[in-house]
């Protein structure tokens, strides 16, 4: 009988170093897997005889390794860069609708009053009467296309946020697939690291949509938005919707979505707190920074607007047929700001009956000086140049950020390739230790073949 | 710092290293190209928001320097004027010189009132001089000449002058105005009385005495109001040299805001350059070592 123990314990070997080989291949073949944790074979010595003699080797489990604080943090870390990078990209075109150089609003602005001051110099003159007109066109064309680009990155803004909540549902159901899966695997005692690699790159990507907090439950994970509103428990998947919510009106007039989760009846319940991710991002942009510019420039427009048409419409100024002048500019705010006077010959240059004078142009020339105490007590051009550089300063601010938290992650990655990734140099090193445990253990088979060859060569 | 390295590691510092160079690579030659290191408001906010200050303040005064044009022709113009003027006044009183003593004929003084009324219309003629369609006495008014003409019906001296009393100003700086014409009446009235006076006085053959004390105080009038244009020409010539100054500090400003430092940014660019050929050679030949190498399975 004792002769049959070394056959079962090489038989024994050959499985444990087989399957050990097969879980290198498998590590092998994922070496470029997102997400994928490198696994290793749990060898353990089997359970001794009655007498206490070894009985060789077993393979129980494949053991996962990962680092479950490495991973919350790449979850938090992973909210940070999904709404930078949206923060970037956004803010970024904000900045190109405000160009510097020979370019944009603070171009035109000088350019108009450069315009009012030759108009001064040359009151009848025709020719500069239609230069300051197209200069006020120019300038009013300057505002309406960086008020209706504002308007347009909100819209723009709005839309991506049905698209997150889109592919955050995506999300969520497969997550929700997944823990039905690993808890059902797990109670038939098989193994799951492969569903819970896919898991964590899900949670990654739903973290980059919106701030999640997760939470292990027997094998399951239940995910909680950062206000902690459930949005999947077990195997139940919250619905994130997002409806035009009819009370909160965008730059362009047309009403902006509301985002929440839908409840049992239907009705949605608005996402709260510090959202995080692009959500939050998007959701700051929208209903936040790009209301905040385009109002300083509807400020502008109306102060602009305001200024220069009390000089046109002054009751002693003339225009070039004796009248008094009528409204230079038009419109509510940046956005319909345009020029209203249509010939040049309205444009109230002289005060009195006298029309080459110069008195009402130099006026408004003068306006380039005035202060406004809407404005802060700055003038136009100074206004202006402030908002100018709050954009380019809230532009760069995001692309810094953005930086940092590519790096921040690239440390993250880094730090959990060190414990999860598969380094090739290990795992053929194991696997010449696997090939030459099955030779080994091929020996052992080998060994007791020609030893029980030999007991029965004695009967015969 | 981490402990492990895998091939993915290294393959990851390594492209993140190289897409981190390239970008600086490319920053560099956008700012060689364009020779701006200013080239969006995120570059350097607050320098975009004083690039847009130093255009508009240059655009102003590139304004204000049009004007100075306008009011140097316009006074330039009224200087020449002014010094025919003088000269028409000056040989009206050695007319009147000549024949205000006992030897003159009524018959002379006759002969010579056809010349004195030439002087007349010379003077109204010069009064009325334009630069560019607009009357340097009339207050640069395009509408009709300022002095009705002498072969006007009811013509007189007094009441000829029909332009604006309204000074012109033409701004010169944020603070400063340059009045560049002057109510023709002030001017011209005493001359062209005077020269009127004489004219009769001749026509009629008699003795113009009267007249020199009154042509002596019309150029008197008229070297008057040349000096106060000429102290206006004067200001505005140091006003363009000012303006000249003003442009140029303003565009050395710009380009200090604005440009890019040439020799730094080039240096910049071949320091990228070479720790970018670094990191490809030391980057390739790393990945390129291999256990696969050395294993005989």
């Amino acid at each position: 009988m004792a002769l049959f123990a070394p056959l079962a314990i090489g038989r024994q070997a050959l499985l444990a170093a087989e399957r050990a080989i097969g879980v290198t291949g498998h590590n092998i073949s994922n070496v470029n897997t997102p997400g994928y944790s490198r696994q290793t074979p749990l060898l353990h010595a089997s359970r001794p005889d009655d007498r206490g003699f070894g009985t060789g080797v077993e393979l129980r489990s494949v053991a996962r390794s990962v680092d479950g604080f490495l991973d919350a943090r790449q979850l938090t870390s992973q909210s940070s860069l999904g709404g930078a990078t949206t923060g970037r990209q956004l803010l970024d075109r904000l900045q190109a609708l405000f160009p510097v150089g020979d370019l944009g609003i603070g171009n035109a602005l000088a350019e108009f009053f450069a315009s009012a001051n030759a108009l001064a110099d040359s009151p009848q003159d025709l020719a500069v009467r239609n230069e300051l007109l197209e200069a006020g066109n120019a300038l009013a064309g300057q505002i309406r296309s960086s008020a209706g680009g504002i308007a347009t990155l909100q819209r723009e803004a709005d839309q991506r946020l049905g698209q997150s909540a889109f592919e955050a549902n995506g999300i969520l159901q497969n997550l929700a697939s997944l823990n039905r899966e690993i808890i059902a695997a797990e109670r038939g005692g098989r193994e799951t690291n492969d569903l819970r690699d896919q898991r964590q790159v899900a949670l990654g990507a739903l973290a980059s949509h919106l701030s999640i907090q997760v939470v292990e439950v027997d094998a399951g994970v239940n995910v909680f938005a950062a206000s902690g509103q459930g949005l999947l428990i077990g195997t139940d998947a919250a619905t994130l919707t997002t409806e035009l919510d009819p009370t909160r009106v965008g730059l362009d007039g047309n009403p902006l979505s509301k985002i929440g989760i839908t409840a049992r009846d239907g009705s949605v319940i608005s996402l709260s707190g510090d959202i995080g991710g692009s959500v939050g991002t998007l959701l700051g942009l929208r209903d936040t920074t790009l209301p905040a510019d385009s109002a300083a420039l509807d400020l502008l427009a109306a102060n602009l607007r305001d200024a220069v048409n009390l000089v046109q419409t002054d009751a002693a100024g003339r225009d070039l047929d004796g009248n008094v002048g009528t409204a230079f500019f038009s419109g509510t705010g940046a956005a319909d700001f345009q020029v209203s006077l249509t010939s040049p010959r309205g444009i109230a240059a002289a005060q009195g009956a006298i029309l080459s004078d110069n008195t009402n142009a130099l006026a408004l020339a003068g306006v380039a000086q005035q202060t406004f105490p809407a404005l802060g007590g700055a003038k136009l051009s100074e206004y202006f140049g402030t908002l100018h550089a709050r954009i380019g300063q809230e532009a760069r601010s995001a692309d810094d950020n953005a930086t940092i938290q590519e790096n921040v992650s690239e440390a993250l990655a880094a730090q959990r390739e060190s414990v999860s990734g598969v380094s090739l140099d290990e795992e053929f090193t194991n696997l010449i230790r696997y090939q030459r445990a099955f030779q080994a253990a091929s020996q052992i088979i080998n060994v007791s073949n020609v030893l029980l060859d030999d007991l029965i060569g004695l009967v015969r | 710092m981490v402990s492990r390295i895998t091939e993915r590691t290294l393959v990851n510092d390594f492209t993140t290293a190289v897409s981190r160079l390239r970008r600086q690579q490319a920053d560099a030659q956008n700012a060689l190209s364009s020779q701006k290191r200013l080239r969006e408001a995120s570059d350097d906010p607050v320098g975009a928001a004083r690039s847009t200050r130093l255009r508009g303040e240059a655009k102003e005064l590139q304004a204000y320097r049009d004007s100075v044009t306008i009011g140097r022709s316009t006074l330039g113009a009224q200087d020449g004027v002014l010094n025919e003027s003088h000269d028409i006044l000056i040989r009206a009183r050695e007319i009147a010189a000549g024949l205000s003593g006992g030897l003159a004929t009524p018959e002379a003084r006759q002969t010579a009132a056809e010349e004195v009324t030439e002087l007349e219309r010379g003077l109204l003629a010069l009064a009325n001089t334009t630069v560019g369609g607009r009357y340097v006495f009339g207050g640069l008014a395009t509408v009709g000449p300022p002095f009705t003409g002498f072969d006007t019906p009811g013509f007189s001296p007094v009441t000829s002058y029909t332009g604006t009393t309204t000074p012109f100003s033409v701004r010169t700086a944020r603070d400063e105005a340059v009045r560049i014409t002057t109510s023709g009446g002030d001017v011209f009235n005493s001359s062209l009385q005077a020269l009127d006076d004489l004219r009769q006085t001749l026509e009629a053959g008699n003795e113009p005495t009267a007249s020199l004390t009154a042509l002596e105080n019309a150029a008197e009038d008229i070297r008057q109001e040349r000096a106060s244009v000429g102290g206006r020409l004067a200001r505005l010539q140091t006003r363009d040299q000012e303006i000249g100054n003003a442009v140029l500090t303003a565009k050395t400003l710009l380009g200090d805001v604005e440009d890019a430092d040439l020799t730094e940014t080039i240096t910049q660019l071949a320091q990228v350059r070479n720790a970018l050929e670094a990191t490809l050679t030391a980057g390739t030949s790393l990945m390129q070592t291999s256990i696969l190498d050395y294993l005989r399975l």
